[in-house]
C-alpha cells in the first residue's frame, strides 16, 4: 500500500507537459535507433547523455528510459517487415512475425507485437511497483549456481526435437557454443580459440552473427525465389489494427505465461533476449496445435514480444536496487545515474524517493506513449515497402553492413557478416535450424562462466547445483522441460500402437 | 579540367594548413576518438566519459570528442586497436594498469611500449570488504579465520589474472593464508555476490561497493594504502572513508596497491601532441566537475605525466610481474 | 525430370560439402581447445574443457549428417539450386561482395555511394542523374546520422582524408 501511495506521488512528479514531451522525443529517437540493426539503445543513450547533464535527474532519466522503450519497439518492426532484428531481443519475433508479413498480414503481426509488448511492459512495471523491495531481496539470493540453473532452464525450454535431423540441431547448437567461447575467458583470464588472430580477441559478436544469419541470409533466399517483399505491401488501416486488438484477449494464456517468464528472466538477470526465446519455446510446447509455428502463428509473435518487454522493464529494478546492469543500456544509464550524483543501490529507494517513483510512474506513461507512437509509425514503414526493390533492397543491405560495423567499430566484422550471411542462406536451405545457434551464442559464455564459478566455489563438487531449494527447483524444472518432448513422444508412440492393436484384434 | 584545378587548389590548401599547424604547437585537426578499454558502465568508461563531458562542457577543444568502447578481451581489443593506429594522435586510449599487466598474462600481439604514455589522472584504492552480517569486525579476525581454514574462504573479484586477482595473491603471501578466488565479470557483480553472502570477502574499489555499504549489505575492513583515505562526508552511521584503517595498521603488510586511471596515445606520435594532451588533461583537472568525480568515486586525485608516469609504470609493472611470475601466469 | 536438367548443384553435393565444412570447424575448435588444459582440477573444468567437447560433438554430429546424406542419396535427386536461382542469387551477392571489399578499402561512405548508385543504374535501370542523387542523398543522411547525431564513427578511407572531411 505504501508503494501505491508513492506511485501516486510519482505520477504527480512525472505527469507534466514538459515530461510528456520528453517522453515523446525519447520514444521517437528510440524507434530510430531500434530500427537500425547494430545501433541500439546504448548508442541513443550515449547521444543523449551529454544533453541530460543540464537537466534535473528525473527529466533526464525519463528521456533515457523512454528512448529505451522506443528502441525495444522499433526492433520488432524491422524483425517483422524485413526479418532483420533491429535489437538482439527481437530475434525470436522474426520466427513467426516475418512469415506473417510475407502472407500479407504485416499489420496484424505489428499490432500483435506492439500490443503484447505493451502488455508485457506494463506487467513488468506493476511487478516493480508492488514488489520492489521483495524482488530486490530475492535477487540477492542468486549466485552462480542459480544463474547457471536459470540459463539451463531457458535453454531447456527452447530446445526441442525439431522437424529436421537431430544431428543438424546439435551442430547448430554446438557451433553457437564454439563461437561464444572465442575471446577472453573470464574464469581463467586466457584468450581462447583466437588462433593468434588479433581480430578475434573481442570475440564473435552475437549481433554481427544475427545480422548476417537473419538479415543477409533472408535477402539471399528472397532473391533466389525471385520474390520481392510480396504481400508485405498490404496496406495499414486503422480498422485492421482495431480488429486485431479485439482478438488479442483470445491469447490470454500466452500473454500471461509470457509475461511471467519475462518478469522472471528480468529479475534473475537472464535478460530480455533469453526471455523471448524461452517464451517462444514454451508457447510452442504448450500450444494445442503444434503445427504452424515458424510459418506465421499469432502466438509466435505474442509470446516473445510479451516476454521481451516484461523482462526489459523488470530488469530496470535490479539496476536501481542492486546496481547490476541487466543490459548494456542499463550499464550506460547507470553510468549516467552516477554522473548525476546518484548511487544505484538499495539506498536509492530510500534516499531518492522522488527520483525512483517518478521514474517508475514514467515507465507506465512511457509505455503507453510508446505503443501509440509506434502504431502511428506503421504506415511510414509500410510506405518504405512501396519503394522499388532495386532501391530498398540495397539500402537494407547497406544498413545491415554498416550496422555490423557499428557493433564494434571493426572492419573485420564486414567479412564476418558476409560469411554469416552465406552460412545463414546455406543452413536455411539445408534445414539446419538457426535459432538454437543464436540462443547458444546468447547464453553460452554466461552459462559456462556460471558453471565454472560454481565449481570454484564448491571446490569442484557438482552437488552445488542442488545444494539449496532455489537452485534445485530451477534445475528440476529445466530437466523436466528437457525430457518433456521425449516423454510426450513416448506417450504418443504408445497410444496409437494400442489403437492399432485394438483394431486388428 | 575545372574539377582538376579545384582539386589541386584544395590539396595545396590542405598542405599549406598542415605546414602552418605543424610549425605552431600541435592541435587536433579532426574529431578526437576516446578509446575506452572497458565495456560501457565500467570504471574506465566512467573515467573517459567524465573527461569527455568536462571537455565538451567547457569547450576545451575545437573538435568534437567521440567515445568508443573497445573492451573486448579485458581491454586487449582497445590496446591492439591503439597499436594499429600508430602515428595517429587523434585517438586517445583510456586504461588502467592493465596496459602493462595484461600483456604479461595473455598472449597478445601487443607490448606495453606500443603505446605512448600520456598521464595518470587519478589513483583508485582497493579495500577489503566483507558482508554486512559477517562475524569479522576487523581485518585481523578475518585473517585468523582464513588461517584456521585454508582454502575455505572465498574472495570474489572482477576478472581473472587481473588487478583483483593479483591483489588477492599478494594478500595470501603477505598474511600467509590460502583462499579461493572467484572471478566475476565485473566489480558490480562482485559487490552483489558479497552482499548476498555468496562469497566471504571482495577487494572492490570504493565506488563499486558504495551503494551496498550505504545499505548495510557490505562493510569495509581495511584499505590497501600507506595512509588512510581522504576525509569526506560520513557514509553510514557517522562513519566515513577516513575511518577505515589501513591494512598495514590491521596487520596485513600491503600498502602499495592502487589502480591508476591512465591515458595513452598510439605509438610514433609527435612529442607536441603528447604535450598538448598533457596540457588538456591538466585543464580538465582544474574544473569543479573533476573534483566532483574524484569525491564521488573516492579516488585519490594524483597526476603523473612524463618521467614521473614512466617511473610509476616501471614500479607497478615490476610488482605485478613478481606476483604473476610466482603464480606461473607469465605467457612469454 | 525437368528440375534435374536445370539443377546446378544437387542437394546431396551441398549436404556433403556442408557436412565436411562443419567437420573441419569441429577439428579447428578441438585444436584451439588443446592449447589449454582440457581436464578438471580442484576448481572444476579447465579453460579448454568445454570447447574441447563442443568440438568433438561437432565432429560426431557432422559424421552423422554425412552418413544420413549418403543413406538418403539413392532416394533423393533433389536440387540444391537451379541455374536460374543461382543467377539471381549471384546478381545480388556479387555486388554485395564487391561492396564489402570496396568498403574495406575505401571506407563505408564511399562504398555505400558507389554500391547504391551502381546497383540502381545497372540492375534497376534508373537513369544516372537520379541514381546519383538518391545514392548521394542516402549516403549523406547516413553520414549525418552516424557521425553527427550518434557520434558512431563508421569506417573511413583515403578519400575522406583527401578531402579533409575527416
Amino acid at each position: 500500500m505504501e508503494n501505491i501511495a508513492s506511485l501516486m506521488h510519482g505520477f504527480g512528479v512525472a505527469l507534466t507537459m514538459h515530461h510528456v514531451l520528453l517522453m515523446m522525443l525519447g520514444v521517437l529517437l528510440g524507434i530510430l535507433v531500434g530500427v537500425l540493426p547494430g545501433l541500439g539503445a546504448p548508442n541513443g543513450v550515449t547521444l543523449l547523455m551529454p544533453l541530460t547533464f543540464s537537466m534535473d535527474p528525473i527529466s533526464a532519466i525519463i528521456l533515457l528510459t523512454s528512448m529505451y522503450w522506443g528502441a525495444l519497439f522499433g526492433g520488432s518492426t524491422t524483425s517483422i517487415l524485413f526479418n532483420i532484428p533491429g535489437e538482439p531481443s527481437s530475434v525470436a519475433t522474426t520466427f513467426d512475425g516475418h512469415p506473417m508479413a510475407k502472407q500479407g498480414r504485416a499489420t496484424e503481426a505489428l499490432t500483435y507485437a506492439f500490443l503484447s509488448a505493451g502488455f508485457g511492459a506494463l506487467v513488468g512495471v506493476v511487478l516493480i511497483t508492488v514488489l520492489s523491495s521483495w524482488v530486490a531481496k530475492f535477487a540477492l539470493r542468486f549466485s552462480s549456481p542459480e544463474f547457471f540453473a536459470v540459463y539451463f532452464l531457458a535453454f531447456a525450454s527452447f530446445i526441442g526435437l525439431g522437424g529436421s535431423s537431430p544431428f543438424k540441431t546439435v551442430i547448430s547448437i554446438m557451433l553457437g557454443f564454439a563461437f561464444t567461447a572465442v575471446g577472453m575467458d573470464t574464469v581463467s583470464g586466457s584468450l581462447r580459440l583466437t588462433y593468434g588472430i588479433d581480430e578475434l580477441i573481442r570475440g564473435i559478436s552475437f549481433l554481427v552473427a544475427v545480422i548476417g544469419l537473419f538479415g543477409i541470409g533472408e535477402l539471399l533466399l528472397t532473391m533466389e525465389e525471385g520474390l520481392r517483399f510480396d504481400g508485405v505491401k498490404a496496406r495499414v488501416s486503422p480498422r485492421k489494427v482495431f480488429a486485431t486488438l479485439l482478438t488479442l484477449p483470445r491469447y490470454w494464456l500466452t500473454l500471461l505465461r509470457s509475461a511471467a517468464i519475462g518478469c522472471w528472466m528480468g529479475i534473475t538477470p537472464g535478460g530480455p533476449t533469453a526471455a523471448s526465446f524461452m517464451s517462444y519455446g514454451l508457447a510452442k510446447r504448450f500450444a494445442r496445435r503444434r503445427d504452424g509455428f515458424g510459418k506465421g502463428r499469432e502466438e509466435g509473435v505474442i509470446a516473445p514480444e510479451t516476454a521481451d518487454h516484461a523482462a526489459g522493464s523488470s530488469a530496470i529494478l535490479p539496476m536501481l536496487a542492486l546496481g547490476i546492469p541487466g543490459s548494456a543500456t542499463a550499464a550506460v544509464m547507470m553510468g549516467g545515474l552516477m554522473i548525476w550524483g546518484l548511487t544505484p543501490g538499495p539506498m536509492l529507494f530510500i534516499e531518492q524517493k522522488d527520483f525512483v517513483w517518478g521514474l517508475i510512474a514514467s515507465m507506465y506513461l512511457g509505455n503507453v506513449v510508446a505503443v501509440v507512437l509506434v502504431l502511428a509509425t506503421v504506415p511510414l514503414f509500410a510506405a518504405i515497402l512501396r519503394v522499388p526493390f532495386a532501391i530498398i533492397g540495397p539500402v537494407i543491405l547497406v544498413i545491415c553492413v554498416s550496422g555490423a560495423y557499428t557493433v564494434a567499430g571493426a572492419s573485420f566484422d564486414l567479412w564476418l557478416v558476409l560469411i554469416f550471411g552465406v552460412v545463414g542462406y546455406v543452413f536455411k536451405k539445408l534445414d539446419y535450424p538457426i535459432a538454437p545457434m543464436v540462443l547458444a551464442m546468447v547464453l553460452g559464455d554466461k552459462a559456462e562462466d556460471a558453471f565454472r564459478q560454481s565449481a570454484i566455489m564448491s571446490g569442484g563438487d557438482l552437488s552445488i547445483f542442488w545444494s539449496n531449494g532455489l537452485v534445485a527447483t530451477i534445475m528440476a524444472l529445466g530437466v523436466l522441460l528437457l525430457v518433456w518432448p521425449l516423454l510426450s513422444l513416448i506417450v504418443q508412440r504408445l497410444r496409437p500402437s494400442r489403437d492399432v492393436g485394438a483394431t486388428t484384434a | 579540367m575545372m574539377m582538376k584545378k579545384a582539386l589541386m587548389a584544395a590539396t595545396a590548401l590542405v598542405a599549406a594548413l598542415g605546414i602552418s599547424a605543424a610549425e605552431a604547437a600541435w592541435k587536433p585537426s579532426k574529431p578526437v576518438e576516446f578509446v575506452v578499454t572497458s565495456g560501457p558502465g565500467g570504471g574506465t568508461d566512467q573515467f573517459a566519459r567524465t573527461v569527455q563531458a568536462i571537455i565538451t562542457k567547457h569547450n576545451l577543444l575545437d573538435q568534437p570528442v567521440v567515445v568508443v568502447n573497445k573492451g573486448g578481451g579485458s581491454g586487449a581489443e582497445g590496446f591492439v586497436y591503439g597499436k594499429t593506429a600508430a602515428g595517429e594522435p587523434h585517438k586517445v586510449i583510456f586504461a588502467t594498469n592493465n596496459e602493462w599487466l595484461l600483456p604479461l598474462v595473455a598472449k597478445l600481439a601487443f607490448k606495453p611500449d606500443d603505446l605512448t604514455p600520456v598521464a595518470a589522472m587519478a589513483v583508485d584504492e582497493f579495500l577489503l570488504w566483507v558482508p554486512g552480517d559477517s562475524p569479522h569486525q576487523d581485518a585481523k579476525s578475518f585473517i585468523e579465520a582464513a588461517k584456521a581454514a585454508p582454502g575455505k574462504m572465498k574472495i570474489g573479484g572482477s576478472q581473472s589474472k587481473d588487478t583483483d586477482h593479483i591483489l588477492v595473491k599478494q594478500i595470501e603471501k603477505a598474511a600467509g593464508i590460502k583462499v579461493t578466488y572467484v572471478p566475476f565479470k565485473s566489480g558490480g557483480e562482485a559487490a552483489t555476490q558479497l552482499a548476498g553472502g555468496h562469497v566471504d570477502a571482495n577487494t572492490n574499489n570504493p565506488a563499486e561497493n558504495l551503494g551496498q555499504w550505504k545499505a548495510g549489505g557490505v562493510r569495509p575492513l581495511c584499505v590497501f594504502a600507506p595512509d588512510r583515505m581522504a576525509k569526506g562526508e560520513p557514509v553510514v552511521d557517522g562513519k566515513g572513508w577516513a575511518d577505515i584503517p589501513t591494512c598495514k595498521e590491521a596487520g596485513v603488510p600491503l600498502e602499495h596497491y592502487q589502480m591508476p586511471r591512465t591515458v595513452f596515445l598510439p605509438g610514433d606520435v609527435p612529442q607536441e601532441a603528447v604535450a598538448f594532451y598533457v596540457d588538456l588533461l591538466k585543464q580538465v583537472r582544474e574544473k569543479p566537475e573533476w573534483q566532483e568525480y574524484i569525491t564521488r568515486t573516492s579516488q585519490s586525485n594524483r597526476f603523473f605525466a612524463g618521467e614521473d608516469f614512466q617511473t610509476f609504470i616501471r614500479n607497478n609493472e615490476d610488482e605485478g610481474r613478481a606476483v604473476i611470475a610466482a603464480e606461473g601466469w607469465l605467457v612469454n | 525430370m525437368s528440375t534435374n536438367e536445370r539443377s546446378l548443384v544437387s542437394r546431396f553435393a551441398m549436404e556433403v560439402a556442408t557436412g565436411c565444412a562443419t567437420l573441419a570447424a569441429g577439428v579447428v575448435v578441438v585444436l584451439g581447445a588443446l592449447e589449454y588444459e582440457i581436464g578438471w582440477d580442484e576448481g572444476g573444468p579447465q579453460p579448454g574443457y568445454f570447447p574441447f567437447y563442443v568440438g568433438l560433438i561437432i565432429i560426431a554430429a557432422s559424421l552423422g549428417v554425412l552418413g544420413q546424406a549418403f543413406l538418403n542419396h539413392r532416394r533423393s535427386r533433389e536440387a540444391f539450386i537451379t541455374r536460374e536461382g543461382f543467377a539471381r542469387v549471384m546478381a545480388f551477392f556479387l555486388p554485395l561482395a564487391a561492396f564489402t571489399v570496396g568498403s574495406y578499402v575505401l571506407g563505408l561512405y564511399v562504398g555505400t555511394f558507389v554500391y547504391l548508385a551502381g546497383v540502381m543504374i545497372f540492375q534497376g535501370g534508373y537513369r544516372w542523374p537520379f541514381a546519383l542523387a538518391v545514392a548521394g542523398g542516402i549516403t549523406g543522411f547516413f553520414f549525418v546520422l552516424f557521425e553527427r547525431w550518434f557520434q558512431v564513427p563508421l569506417l573511413k578511407g583515403p578519400l575522406e582524408t583527401l578531402f579533409g572531411i575527416y
